[in-house]
């Protein structure tokens, strides 16, 4: 269909001859536009799949969608109306007097959620949202004529200013309601041109947070965007935000065709529609004279003006076709409300102000205020007096639109025992629905004062949370990035045909598929022949480094590991095993002392972020003269390793790489293939081999180099698959998946790496109380008879009773059985002792050994 | 949570950029019985009021600082690098 310029989706169906835009939440009753502001839950739509648009302030674009919810067949004809009829069957609170059976309740919610909701939402829909950070000296909450004036006079001061606006226009109810105040046509256009204003349209703020962060969601940035959340950091928070006009509360006051009186002068004047052709219109002399004089200049028939204390009841069915009063019955097709209005400061009562009953104004105003926050305008009650009003019991008296919630079960609900405002709230959902409270509250308070005889000032508010209005998740969630780490190499590992997994942040290959039929095991298994027969290659450039220098970088190693490292000599790598306070162990690595003053720290991948902060505590406020600094993405590293991975290196290297020379646990810095690099001869895997340490930015040609020259020897890449089984074979125990956050080193056979002779060092006092004791639990290796490998988690089970568990397991080629580690009861961490373990669902058999499964004295290491 | 901290090197922050690492608190001497280290370990007064304590600059200096916070309002009241005072 077609729309102006301009247009809402609302004003433009409405203009088109559409009177029912909702159905409601319970009872399906028609419903048609009441605030025309984004207030009240009227008129919400899916539009472009998404649900509860508000469409009376969405404006429209070329080619959108928009379908009804919650109606079925049509917004037109809806079945499900006649459940109006049974309003006696649900009154409040009837879900926890009938569901009380968790069978009931189990067949009877999905009938009713079908029945009774909003939206749905769509799995499809391709919405992008945005997030923006900005700083201001002054945030002001409003462009209408308080705010535009404050925002004004803060550009003046020379003030960073941010404005934020609602409405695609500034000017705030002058554009719709012809008032006294007029903001000069020059005001409007002077802020927007200074350099200092920055104007935020179509966007709200939904919270304000600690430290005076704004949450501010802003519609349709751009083309690219359909939201944007920004978080506005601001010195000074100015409230700007008015007041807004609420419906009263009668029997059927819901009937499609009633409407407050501002939204007939927003339709009138902002869109040029007109909303009828007979008004009756309910308020006292001084508010509808305004609206009566709009109606006529736009060709409507004024039949009456009525007090709101005389309303009987609004006629129907469905659309208004009359009202009755105390004073006559007339009939009309529109009913204009000129509502008490509320400041619109839920924002101040959020970020922990205090709102006052003022019973003058009959409103609640802003009474005491947060910090940095300040009040102007119609918020703070400058404004006509509410008149006082009364209330009505009836059952077609709708206090809650959102939720169909009646003044009869508001009346029900206190006589039943919630009479206070919290808990009638929450027995009676009111205030609960889309529209947070906006419409509904004064009339819930109302209420529940007259019903129990307190003033609304002894009955109170409800507590007000963030985010209000509501943000949709996606928004808050924001673009859908996800940061990958990628290694020097990725790109040859790709071409290599590499399986790829998640580690972190990181992308490590798997395994490598050597050809297109092998799958998992198959290409693992070759993986493993080759290293341990010939040559193979894997990127490690994922370890955790840190370049530690300084001449009191020994003293600092061995004050946080384990182990001693100012007696390391230059040119030696060692173990190094790091443990908490209570003795835990935390991470493990390698440190390699390159020279007197300084030493090269390797990590575990993951916790490069913690060992570094944990070395940088240690250091702090001590004066030692140590500099630490994190190298992980500045090095590439791989490691070579297998029987042929000297001959493969030689070709490469001036570096004398004999045993005698170089002999396991030393490093050596020297250029391979031209490339300066760090060597250390270490073997996770229970090879010869060596890890070599290069600049990241030449990493994938020395990578590629290494290829080359070991072609000769078949060498070929192995992923991090092969690698879990070749160090497993060699009982090398992976920090974190072997030891868990109770793990000491004396319980996972570790102790050797522990200089308890050592001056203090972090976990000296409980480690060597541990050292003394047996322990619960320790961590072993088993053999199982048979080839089905247990998953790791896997129970233990020792005459019938849970005794552990399996922390790794893999079929073994050098045992040809089934191999793992895992943690047994003291007692049963015998060489040869019995154990069974759970496999495939049944117990296995399995032998305790404490040997490795593979080259048990590591000879092969030394070679 | 979004309170601002300031980094004596850097300034105030987002509290995003740094990494919390605890009250202050003494430990206790290295030949203390195991009691006492397994309570330093793992008991905490988490004072509802003022605490002095740790913070690490990770998104920054990546250098540790100390503040003094109120753990009911976030306010912070003061930070100083650590040997510039007695905490």
């Amino acid at each position: 269909m077609e729309a102006k310029h301009g247009d809402t989706i609302a004003a433009a169906l409405y203009r088109a001859g559409r009177r029912i835009f909702s159905r409601s939440f319970k009872y399906h009753r028609p419903r048609g536009l009441l605030c025309v502001s984004g207030k009240c839950p009227n008129c919400l739509m899916n539009v472009d799949g998404v649900p509860n648009v508000r469409t009376c302030i969405t404006p429209v674009r070329e080619g959108m969608k928009v379908r009804a919810q919650n109606a079925f067949p049509s917004l037109d004809t809806d079945f499900l109306s006649i459940t109006q009829r049974f309003d006696w069957l649900m009154p409040v609170g009837w879900y926890y007097k009938t569901f009380t059976h968790p069978a009931m309740w189990h067949a009877a919610e999905p009938v009713i959620r079908k029945a009774a909701g909003l939206g749905e939402v769509c799995s499809t829909a391709q919405t992008e949202y945005e997030h923006a950070w900005m700083h201001a000296d002054t945030a002001v909450i409003g462009g209408g004529w308080s705010g535009i004036h404050a925002a004004q006079a803060a550009a003046e001061r020379g003030e960073e200013v941010v404005l934020i606006d609602d409405q695609p226009t500034l000017g705030g109810q002058l554009r719709y309601r012809k008032r006294a105040e007029e903001i000069p046509g020059d005001l409007i256009s002077r802020l927007e041109g200074a350099a200092n204003v920055r104007i935020l349209k179509c966007s709200y703020c939904f919270g304000l947070y600690e430290g005076n962060l704004l949450g501010v969601l802003q519609f349709n940035p751009h083309s690219s965007a359909a939201e944007r959340l920004i978080h506005l950091r601001a010195r000074h928070i100015v409230v700007a935000t008015g007041a807004y006009e609420t419906p009263l509360l009668f029997p059927n006051n819901d009937l499609v065709g009633v409407m407050l009186s501002t939204g007939v002068q927003r339709l009138l004047h902002l869109y040029g529609v007109t909303p009828g052709t007979r008004a009756v219109v309910v308020g006292t002399a001084s508010t509808a004279d305004e609206v009566c004089v709009d109606l006529r200049d736009a060709g409507a028939e004024i039949v009456a003006t009525v007090e709101p204390g005389q309303i009987v009841t609004a006629t129907g069915p469905g659309r208004v076709r009359g009202i009755r009063t105390q004073t006559g019955a007339f009939s009309c097709d529109l009913i204009v409300i000129c509502g008490p209005r509320v400041p619109d400061v839920g924002l101040v009562a959020q970020a922990g102000g205090k709102l006052e009953w003022s019973a003058p104004h009959q409103a609640f105003l802003p009474k005491v205020m947060p910090a940095h926050v300040s009040v102007v305008g119609e918020a703070t009650g400058e404004m006509p007096a509410n008149a006082n009003i009364p209330l009505s019991c009836s059952n077609r008296a709708f206090v809650c639109l959102c939720s169909d919630v009646s003044g009869k079960d508001l009346c029900d609900g206190i006589a039943e025992g919630f009479d206070q405002i919290e808990t009638l709230k929450r027995y009676s959902t009111v205030t609960m629905g889309p529209c947070q409270g906006r419409m509904c509250q004064l009339s819930s308070i109302g209420v529940c004062a007259g019903q129990t005889g307190r003033s609304i000032a002894d009955t109170g508010v409800t507590t007000s949370r963030p985010p209000n209005p509501s943000v949709t998740l996606g928004a808050l969630a924001g673009p859908r990035h996800h940061p990958i780490r990628r290694t020097p190499m990725h790109y040859a590992h790709e071409r290599l045909g590499a399986c790829w997994m998640d580690m972190g942040d990181w992308r490590r290959p798997r395994y490598y598929k050597n050809s297109p039929a092998a799958d998992e095991n198959e290409s693992v298994l070759f993986e493993y022949k080759i290293v341990r027969e010939s040559v193979g290659i894997i990127d490690v450039s994922t370890l955790g480094k840190l370049d530690v220098r300084g001449k009191d970088s020994g003293q600092l190693l061995d004050r946080v590991y384990t182990h001693r490292f100012s007696d390391l000599k230059p040119g030696r790598v060692r173990y190094a095993l790091m443990c908490d306070e209570g003795g835990i162990i935390l991470d493990d690595g390698t440190i390699s002392r390159l020279k007197d003053d300084h030493y090269f720290v390797t990590t575990t991948s993951g916790n490069l972020d913690f060992v570094q902060q944990w070395l940088e505590w240690y250091l702090a406020g001590t004066g030692w003269d140590v500099h630490i600094c994190n190298v992980t993405a500045g090095y590439g590293a791989m490691n070579l390793a297998g029987p042929k991975s000297r001959d493969v290196l030689r070709k490469l290297t001036d570096c004398t790489l004999t045993s005698d020379a170089f002999p396991y646990m030393a490093c050596r810095e020297a250029k391979v293939g031209g490339i300066p690099a760090t060597l250390l001869r270490i073997g996770f895997v229970g090879e010869t081999g060596w890890e070599i340490h290069c600049p990241a930015e030449s990493a994938e040609e020395l990578w590629q180099k290494l290829l080359d020259a070991g072609h000769e020897f078949g060498i070929r890449p192995f992923g991090v698959e092969a690698q879990r089984l070749l160090r497993l074979e060699k009982r090398h125990v992976i920090v974190g998946v072997d030891t868990d956050a109770l793990t000491n080193p004396y319980e996972a056979g570790m102790g050797w790496a522990v200089k308890l002779d050592k001056a203090d060092f972090v976990g000296k006092a409980l480690l060597s109380h541990a050292a003394k004791q047996p322990g619960r639990e320790r961590l072993v290796g088993f053999v199982l008879r048979g080839t089905a490998v247990p998953k790791d988690g896997a129970a233990v089970v020792v005459d019938g009773l849970a005794a552990g568990r399996v922390t790794s397991s893999r079929y073994s080629p050098a045992q040809m059985a089934a191999v793992g580690l895992a943690w047994v009861r003291t007692s049963k961490a015998q060489e040869g002792a019995s154990i069974q373990v759970r496999v495939d669902g049944t117990l296995a058999n399995a032998r305790v050994t404490l040997q490795p499964f593979y080259d048990a004295e590591g000879v092969r290491l030394r070679q | 949570m979004s309170f601002l901290v300031p980094c004596p090197n850097c300034g105030r922050r987002s509290v995003y950029e740094f990494r919390f690492g605890g009250e202050v608190r003494q430990a206790p001497a290295s030949d203390a019985p195991p009691d006492a280290w397994m309570d330093y370990r793992f008991n905490r007064v988490n004072a509802a009021g003022v605490q002095t304590e740790w913070w690490f600059h990770r998104s920054g200096c990546q250098q540790w600082l100390l503040a003094v916070r109120n753990t009911v309002s976030n306010e912070v009241l003061e930070s100083f690098l650590p040997g510039e005072k007695e905490h």
